[in-house]
């Protein structure tokens, strides 16, 4: 009795540290996450994404393995970028827990080239010489470094077009017809012109489009030099294409065309089934978008034409390589596979993603879609995708539209002054690049 | 009875007590043992507490970037300077605070209300305690689509509710205060059963002769309540006081979710609900601003240092009880 | 005979408190009261409620004008789509692993450093104390980075010990069960406990203990839930195919098109295991609070 009462107390008063401890052990002797090969001689590459590339849902992984027996491919994804930018940046300053092909968003890989250029493999050494005359000029360039590393190979891409609501634009008798409203939008000013007859004539509680920053970022969008120049040197302030995107996007939100929305919020969400706006400036992606929220009863009633200036970049991503995988050269040849024509061809018709691969642009350029009333949306984002300046990114391009953006709610929702807004989107910039 | 036969123990003093009741063979128990009862958690902590703490303060002297943290600038307490020449850190601070009062002082006030209710004998009270287990089981991103469409401006539940009784729409997004009435509701939301919960727990460890003998003694239900249970509580009180306090000072994720996720850290286009712990995110984690981010982070840790410093010991001067506590009163010798 | 001593006492505190226990709650509740505690319960649960409506629905139905409020009957559509993207399976049984470790081991350890920190004696207290509650007050964005790199030299990367042993670290752990058995615990029992010549631990085992349980019912409901939707830290520590479930759910509605209803599918398979467990096991855990103390 009595030493089993003493056995008791001790194994409980120790409990605690025992766990510790043996966690402590336990844990100091095995692997650390990330590729591995086992026992069969199979490799597993380990693809780390955020929710943007449809690799899975595609069926792409399923065929590689059946091409490549040695091969096993496993997926993490994070829906939310910023989460898994965030995370990225964790794994990659403590050099540890990085997948052996990471995605990287287009906004992000300026930072990638000028900042961690040291932590990724210089894709040409694997071979990427020869494949990247595929791509979009721009797309390799601007993964490029100064000295000629390729950091990442080209996934999709973003060409922008209008997407409209034909049924509203009818009832406020706009035509309806996707040459004709080419036509009338084909500049800036055009759009927000039109926006303004359709205002005038509009069903109750319909907007022309659904916000002022989606408007200025699809114009920032068309600009070879926007918020850096070639240099490297910040121009966001003097850059004279910047403010007259802005000046267009504050004419639009002070003359009421806009909803007054916040893009990717619930209220946008909504309004897509609700005719809150007739039209949105509209990335290749965005089709996919407006498909799964307006669903069903939106086919037929969307439609696409090209967007002033018919051209223009929103979006799109890459695939990387990080120096610590192990397995350098399965990893290439994995992402070589997933960029190259084939597969990108059935990304686009599946998923919406269009391609950056040249011959892909070439190979879907009849296609059309039944969901917004058979545009040919392989060509209207084709020619889109053909006519694309060469964007200069800078290291601090997200945070810089990011302060913009918001100075352009405050005008557009609480009704700052342009002066004011524009002030207080300058002293944001300050504050994040300021070093 | 132990309990019957003392005067009601919070007000008691210390206990008569010698070294004679302790026998030569504890003394080495009594001396060492309470140091293996804190052990564990002070093991765990050096390991993956202290750590941290230090490399904070370490890098809040440089000038480091997350994109690149082998670089490292010494700065001195130039990110600390900084903060004070910052307007957007004076905003986060002032919005900490005035969100921190709006959602802390009916939070916990409520909470004490619900357990009142909750420790009478109810039907069903599994069912209701489990119900106040609700929003803190509840998944992140269901309250943050719940509370988004709620507060949405143009088909809100809550405009509509208010266009009713002829309010006019209210911009729960862009407004200064309606914006963090807006967040407070949130915080209250997750956090009251929370509290009750605790308050619960602690209103069963008062022995029902108190209330018996204040009935005696014609207390009222309202007079038993703030006699009994209020002075039975304070202990408890002062644990929700405290961390309540700190929580509201590192208040984070119900802005940052506050837009359904849009605005990311900027806490609203114009900053209006950008509190501390989001200002410190900003810096970090849009910005990369290592260094700075953690300058943020002590002068966070030094403001709720002081707080919780006031709130003590504002609770010790209204309690001679509480001096008991502290020194002498309950210690074991 | 000290031990028989000993035994009686505690007995007797018992029957006091078991004869209390109705005496604090001897006025049955009216109608307001159940009035106030419903209104409040449909507040608190109508999230849970929507979550559950959502994932019986399309995405377009929650989308519309006014949303849908009554449950449609797309579930188990919804449920393939959920299964087809993650494997919850695994992700469920690490998280209960996870959530299930953390709990035993922060009870444990903030109930022998609570009582420590309440009733005991010892050189250093009050400093110890001071820095438990400091470790409360440090932000805990920035701790991620130092706490990653020491991760990362232990080689945890992706392993569940590393999302269990720093959510151990829970100074409100201590801090609550420190105040919760200052109140609760006479000190005339460990007085007493101390004359009878029992060692620390043997009054620890037989006297704290059976007093602390409602208060270590309370602390591991919170920690349980808690560590169960801990989200920020292992998204980042953990990475590859080795989830909890909020790292699954994460991963959830992906493409551009953020779908609500199959994100919300997935937070009510993630959410009902736990709620099952507390509304089956809640009586039991609850009634321990409500007896003020459970059967030793």
């Amino acid at each position: 009795m009595r030493t089993a009462r003493t056995r008791r107390t001790g194994i409980v008063a120790l409990g605690c540290t025992v766990l510790t401890a043996t966690a402590l052990l336990s844990g100091c002797g095995s692997s650390s996450g990330g590729s591995s090969a086992n026992g069969g001689g199979k490799i597993t590459l380990t693809i780390d994404l955020f929710g943007t590339f449809g690799y899975k849902e595609a069926g792409l992984y399923a065929e590689y393995e059946k091409l490549h027996p040695n091969i096993v491919i496993k997926e993490t994804d994070t829906e939310n970028e910023a989460d898994y930018w965030q995370a990225l940046q964790t794994h990659l300053a403590a050099d540890s827990g990085l997948g052996d092909i990471q995605g990287v968003e287009v906004g992000r890989i300026a930072t990638v080239v000028r900042q961690e250029a040291s932590d990724f493999t210089d894709l040409n050494t694997l071979g990427a010489s020869s494949v990247t005359r595929n791509f979009l000029p721009w797309k390799i360039k601007v993964a490029t470094t100064p000295s000629g590393a390729v950091l990442g190979l080209g996934t999709d891409i973003g060409p922008e077009a209008i997407c409209y609501r034909s049924d509203l634009l009818k009832q406020a008798g706009l035509p309806t017809d996707r040459a004709a409203l080419a036509q009338k939008w084909s500049t800036w000013t055009g759009y927000v012109g039109l926006g303004k007859q359709y205002q005038a004539h509009a069903p109750a509680h319909s907007a022309w489009t659904d916000s002022a920053t989606g408007l200025f970022t699809a114009m920032t969008g068309q600009q070879a030099v926007r918020y850096y120049d070639q240099s490297g040197k910040p121009v966001y302030g003097s850059n004279p294409l910047v403010k007259s995107a802005w000046d267009t996007s504050v004419e639009a939100a002070r003359a009421g065309i806009t909803a007054k929305l916040t893009q990717w919020s619930p209220q946008w969400n909504q309004a897509f089934s609700t005719g809150a706006f007739a039209t949105l400036p509209c990335p290749a992606w965005m089709t996919g978008y407006i498909k799964g929220q307006a669903g069903a009863a939106g086919k037929g009633r969307w439609d696409i034409a090209p967007g002033p200036g018919a051209t223009g970049n929103w979006g799109g991503s890459y695939l990387a390589i990080p120096k610590t995988s192990p397995h350098q050269k399965q990893a290439y040849d994995l992402i070589a596979w997933l960029t190259a024509k084939d597969q990108q061809v059935t990304l686009f018709e599946k998923e919406g993603n269009f391609p950056s691969n040249t011959q892909a642009i070439g190979a879907v350029q009849n296609y059309t879609d039944p969901y917004f009333n058979n545009a040919p949306v392989g060509q209207i984002f084709g020619d889109s995708a053909k006519n694309m300046p060469v964007q200069v990114l800078g290291v601090h391009d997200g945070d810089v539209n990011t302060a913009l953006t918001n100075a352009l709610s405050e005008v557009e929702q609480k009704g700052v002054s342009p002066q004011q807004a524009w002030q207080n989107a300058m002293n944001n910039i300050a504050n994040a690049v300021a070093q | 009875m132990t309990q019957t036969a003392t005067p009601p123990r919070f007000t008691v003093g210390p206990q008569r007590r010698g070294a004679g009741h302790v026998r030569r063979r504890g003394r080495w128990d009594v001396k060492y043992s309470p140091y293996a009862f804190v052990a564990p958690f002070f093991v765990l902590f050096a390991a993956f507490g202290l750590f941290p703490l230090i490399y904070t303060a370490y890098i809040s002297l440089y000038r480091v970037e997350l994109t690149d943290p082998g670089q490292r600038v010494w700065a001195g307490l130039g990110n600390y300077a900084g903060l004070l020449h910052d307007p957007f850190f004076w905003n986060a601070l002032r919005n900490t605070f005035t969100i921190g009062a709006i959602s802390t002082i009916p939070q916990l006030l409520m909470a004490l209300g619900l357990a009142h209710l909750l420790n009478y004998r109810l039907r069903g009270r599994t069912f209701f305690r489990v119900a106040m287990m609700m929003p803190y089981a509840t998944s992140v991103a269901a309250a943050t689509l719940v509370f988004a469409q709620l507060f949405g401006r143009d088909y809100g539940l809550i405009n509509w509710a208010l266009g009713l009784v002829g309010v006019h729409r209210i911009d729960w997004q862009n407004g200064t205060w309606a914006s963090q009435v807006g967040i407070s509701t949130i915080v209250t939301w997750r956090w009251t059963g929370y509290n009750a919960l605790i308050y619960l727990a602690g209103m069963q460890s008062i022995p029902a002769e108190l209330y018996e003998s204040a009935a005696i003694d014609g207390a009222s239900r309202w007079q038993q309540f703030r006699h009994v249970t209020i002075r039975g509580l304070r202990p408890t009180i002062i644990f929700t006081v405290i961390v309540s306090t700190i929580g509201a000072t590192q208040l984070f994720g119900e802005p940052l979710l506050y837009e359904g996720g849009t605005r990311g850290p900027s806490g609203g286009v114009s900053h209006q609900y950008q509190t501390l712990g989001l200002y410190l995110y900003d810096q970090g984690w849009s910005f990369f601003h290592l260094g700075r981010a953690a300058a943020v982070a002590w002068v966070m840790f030094l403001i709720i240092v002081v707080l919780v410093t006031l709130n003590t010991g504002i609770a010790r001067l209204r309690s001679c009880d509480e001096r008991a506590l502290g020194r002498k009163g309950r210690a074991l010798r | 005979m000290t031990a028989a001593t000993l035994t009686a006492r505690l007995r007797r505190t018992r029957q006091a408190r078991r004869a209390a226990a109705p005496g604090a709650r001897h006025l049955r509740p009216g109608w307001l009261a159940y009035t106030v505690l419903i209104a409040a319960t449909a507040v608190f649960a109508f999230p849970f409620y929507w979550t559950v409506v959502a994932a019986t629905q399309p995405n377009t139905a929650i989308n519309a004008v006014p949303p849908a409020l009554l449950p449609g009957g797309r579930l188990t559509g919804n449920i393939k789509e959920v299964l087809a993207e993650t494997d919850l399976g695994k992700a469920l049984l690490n998280s209960l692993i996870v959530a299930g470790s953390v709990t035993v081991g922060t009870v444990l350890c903030s109930t022998l450093a609570g009582f420590a920190f309440a009733k005991l004696r010892f050189r250093g207290r009050h400093a110890l104390l001071a820095l438990t509650i400091g470790t409360m007050m440090i932000p805990p964005q920035l701790g991620v980075i130092p706490l990653f790199i020491v991760i990362a030299k232990l080689h945890w990367v992706n392993q569940l010990q590393s999302v269990i042993l720093p959510t151990l670290v829970s100074a409100f752990g201590v801090f609550f069960m420190r105040q919760y058995l200052l109140q609760a615990l006479p000190d005339e029992l460990v007085e007493a406990g101390r004359v009878d010549g029992a060692s620390l631990l043997r009054i620890f085992l037989r006297i704290v203990l059976p007093v602390a349980r409602p208060g270590m019912a309370v602390l591991g409901m919170l920690t349980f839930m808690a560590a169960w939707n801990d989200f920020f830290w292992p998204v980042i520590a953990l990475t590859g195919d080795n989830p909890t479930v909020q790292v699954a759910l994460n991963a959830l509605g992906n493409g551009y098109v953020h779908d609500q209803s199959v994100i919300l599918t997935g937070a009510l398979l993630g959410t009902l295991p736990v709620l099952l467990v507390f509304t089956l096991l809640g009586r039991q855990i609850v009634s321990g609070i409500v007896q003020g103390s459970v059967k030793g």
